[in-house]
């Protein structure tokens, strides 16, 4: 009885020393996955940082401003030469919601009911050959 | 007797594993008390390995964020010698003289070495690396670091300046504020497995503290304006040097600045002092008329004389002490505006006679000359300016006209800037505001007055003479197509070794604003000994009206559109 009872010690005692091995090897193991990704990962944000410097040089000011104005006197547009986009002024947008707020009220109002009535076929895609 | 006999064998064996075990026990008792901390620094460096983590520099910027010193990763080249064949040595130097254009003795020498660690080249390009890793030549090896890149070449090379391989600033903002941007390292300790490869699992680690970005109130743009049409001065009239500031005159905010001659940042390696010198800080300089503008105003903010005021101009010949002063062309009698818009030394030393020498010397301190404006910029220099004490005889024929006085451009561009502001001389500075990685704003500069120079009435009326002097004067080709601009032509002799004024080295300048009305930028322009031509109105004139024509123009359609209701 006694001896059993070592013996079922020395295995689960055993067993906790494999696992504990085991969990040391995969940690091992994990590590050196990771920091070959690691390594591929930072690999390819090096050559996007490379290639964004080698993009911002090309298109620099230097750069485009140098070809340029070597072949032509470049200087900046005069004011009536540009054509902007810019937002609506607050009092255009307003309007705007309140013209939509009035297609709502239409849809959901009491007034005259939309109506589907049936359409010539030939005023859409030209005479219809039977 | 057999019994025996065992007994006896087995206590003797007893006792010798008693024996050795009293030893082994004794051995580790040793090595535990005496031995014990030698032993674990010994597992501990086989184990274990110190990386230094090296911060992110950070980033330079123009106002409108578009980066003028960024890091980018580079490659460094190793060797190690002592585990490299013969074969792989001589295969190495004769590829590598090749590919990184290295003579075959500096490779030699390197390699000859009895070490496990020589570098062989420092932060290559990419493509270098790419080749050299294609090789596969045994006993290379690489290091990646960060190198310090600079997107646009030689702009603003004197502001930006430079970082060394180690990645300390050396020159301009990056040696300014080195500390600001470097950050602080930080260091783990790693593991190592039985090759005595890193692993990414670590014991102990300090994170290092990336540098903050340093946000400049260079314009991009604007700069890149200044450099053209100053290259373009600096090569047609073959002068010796160059330089341009444009500055917001309301803020003192520094919107370019430029000097010739220049370099790449990039290839910093290579350069002279002369060329790293940022002359519009440093250099000084005799100003010539464009310091006429300190008697004007002076005499306006005195009351001692008005715009129609007339003063005989000798004919160009005027005796001032034992010296005999000339005006480039002769006049007669000159009211105030005329002097000044005719740039007539002989009416500008009269007018300044009327003043008297302490009252010249007050406002030219007032103006800023003589000392320091305290420019966020390292190497400014304070300018000369002699005590009235000092002055000779002729001084009054020389001071209130620019000569016997020392300027810097930068002073020079803030003084026209207080007559542009209203009369305020504010302190140019070039640091907008410094930031951490998370945008937060660490040191943020506010435009700062140093002093009231003159009252609104006396800049208004002085900026109407100035107008005056591009419309009638001598600064007509500085005249601005589609606004109106003010200034102030200057031509210099310069001194020879001797001390002698020279009769064919000058020094060519412009200052001025636009547009009148509402200055947005004020321009200084110096060219240093231009060839054939070499007048003020001539030379630097057409730089400044080519700058502020496109500049004005860049600035005005930045304004947002408004769209009426």
């Amino acid at each position: 009885m006694r001896l059993s009872k070592l013996l079922a010690g020395v295995g689960f005692v055993t067993l906790l020393c494999l696992l504990y091995v085991h969990q040391q090897t995969e940690i091992f193991r994990m590590a050196y996955v990771g920091q070959k990704k690691s390594i591929y990962f930072h690999e390819l944000l090096d050559k996007n940082a490379i290639l964004r410097y080698n993009i911002g040089k090309k298109v620099s000011l230097v750069s485009l401003g140098d070809k340029v104005s070597e072949n032509a006197g470049f200087q900046m547009p005069d004011a009536y030469r540009l054509v902007k986009m810019a937002n609506p002024p607050e009092d255009v947008v307003a309007q705007q919601q309140v013209s939509t707020e009035s297609v709502f009220a239409r849809v959901f109002g009491i007034k005259r009911q939309a109506e589907a009535k049936p359409l010539n076929p030939s005023i859409l895609f030209g005479a219809v050959k039977e | 007797m057999h019994i025996n006999n065992y007994n006896r064998k087995l206590n003797a064996v007893f006792v010798v594993l008693l024996i050795f075990l009293i030893f082994c026990a004794a051995r580790l008792i040793y090595i535990q008390l005496f031995h014990s901390n030698y032993l674990a620094e010994i597992a501990n460096k086989q184990h274990n390995s110190y990386v230094e983590l090296e911060p992110r520099r950070g980033t330079i910027f123009d106002i409108n964020f578009k980066p003028q010193a960024v890091n980018v990763a580079a490659y460094s080249l190793y060797a190690s010698p002592n585990r490299m064949r013969d074969k792989d040595k001589e295969l190495a130097i004769a590829k590598l003289s090749e590919i990184l254009g290295l003579s075959r003795e500096y490779l030699n020498n390197r390699l000859s070495r009895n070490k496990y660690f020589v570098w062989l080249a420092r932060k290559m390009t990419d493509r270098q690396a790419e080749v050299i890793k294609g090789l596969n030549i045994k006993g290379l090896d690489f290091m990646k670091e960060s190198k310090r890149s600079y997107p646009n070449g030689y702009m603003a090379s004197h502001v930006v300046g430079f970082a060394g391989l180690d990645n300390n600033g050396l020159e301009g903002v990056e040696l300014r504020y080195d500390n600001y941007l470097k950050g602080q390292p930080g260091w783990a300790i790693f593991l190592r497995d039985a090759r005595q490869k890193q692993l990414d699992l670590y014991e102990k680690m300090v994170l290092p503290v990336d540098g903050y970005d340093v946000v400049l109130t260079i314009d991009e743009v604007i700069q890149y304006i200044a450099e053209r049409e100053l290259d373009k001065a600096f090569k047609k009239y073959r002068a010796q040097g160059a330089m341009i500031i444009v500055m917001d005159p309301h803020t003192g905010a520094i919107l370019a600045l430029a000097n010739r001659p220049t370099y790449d940042l990039n290839d910093h390696a290579s350069i002279n002092k002369d060329q790293m010198r940022d002359r519009a800080i440093c250099d000084l300089f005799e100003p010539g008329s464009v310091f006429k503008i300190v008697t004007a105003a002076a005499a306006l903010e005195g009351k001692k004389v008005v715009e129609e005021d007339k003063f005989f101009c000798e004919n160009g010949s005027y005796k001032v002490g034992s010296h005999i002063l000339h005006d480039h062309r002769a006049h007669g009698w000159l009211t105030f505006r005329e002097v000044i818009e005719q740039s007539s030394n002989i009416g500008t030393t009269k007018i300044a006679q009327k003043l008297g020498p302490q009252v010249i010397y007050n406002y030219a301190k007032l103006f800023g000359f003589g000392s320091k404006l305290g420019i966020d910029l390292s190497g400014e220099i304070n300018g000369s300016l002699k005590d009235p004490r000092f002055w000779s005889a002729t001084s009054i024929g020389a001071i209130p006209i620019g000569q016997e006085v020392g300027v810097t451009a930068l002073q020079l561009v803030a003084a026209i800037s207080v007559i542009a502001n209203g009369g305020q001389l504010m302190r140019p500075y070039i640091i907008e505001e410094i930031k951490d990685k998370y945008g937060e704003v660490i040191q943020k500069t506010q435009p700062a007055m140093i002093r009231k120079v003159i009252s609104l009435d006396t800049a208004l009326r002085v900026k109407k003479i100035l107008a005056g002097v591009v419309e009638n004067g001598t600064g007509k080709l500085a005249k601005v197509p589609g606004f109106t601009s003010a200034g102030k032509t200057g031509t210099a002799q310069k001194l020879e070794p001797n001390g002698a004024y020279s009769h064919n080295k000058f020094i060519a300048s412009f200052i001025g604003f636009a547009p009148v009305e509402d200055p947005l930028i004020s321009i200084v322009v110096i060219v240093d000994d231009p060839h054939p031509y070499y007048f003020g109105g001539v030379v630097s004139a057409p730089v400044f009206k080519n700058v502020a024509a496109d500049v004005l123009r860049y600035l005005n359609a930045r304004q947002p559109v408004k769209i009426g209701s």
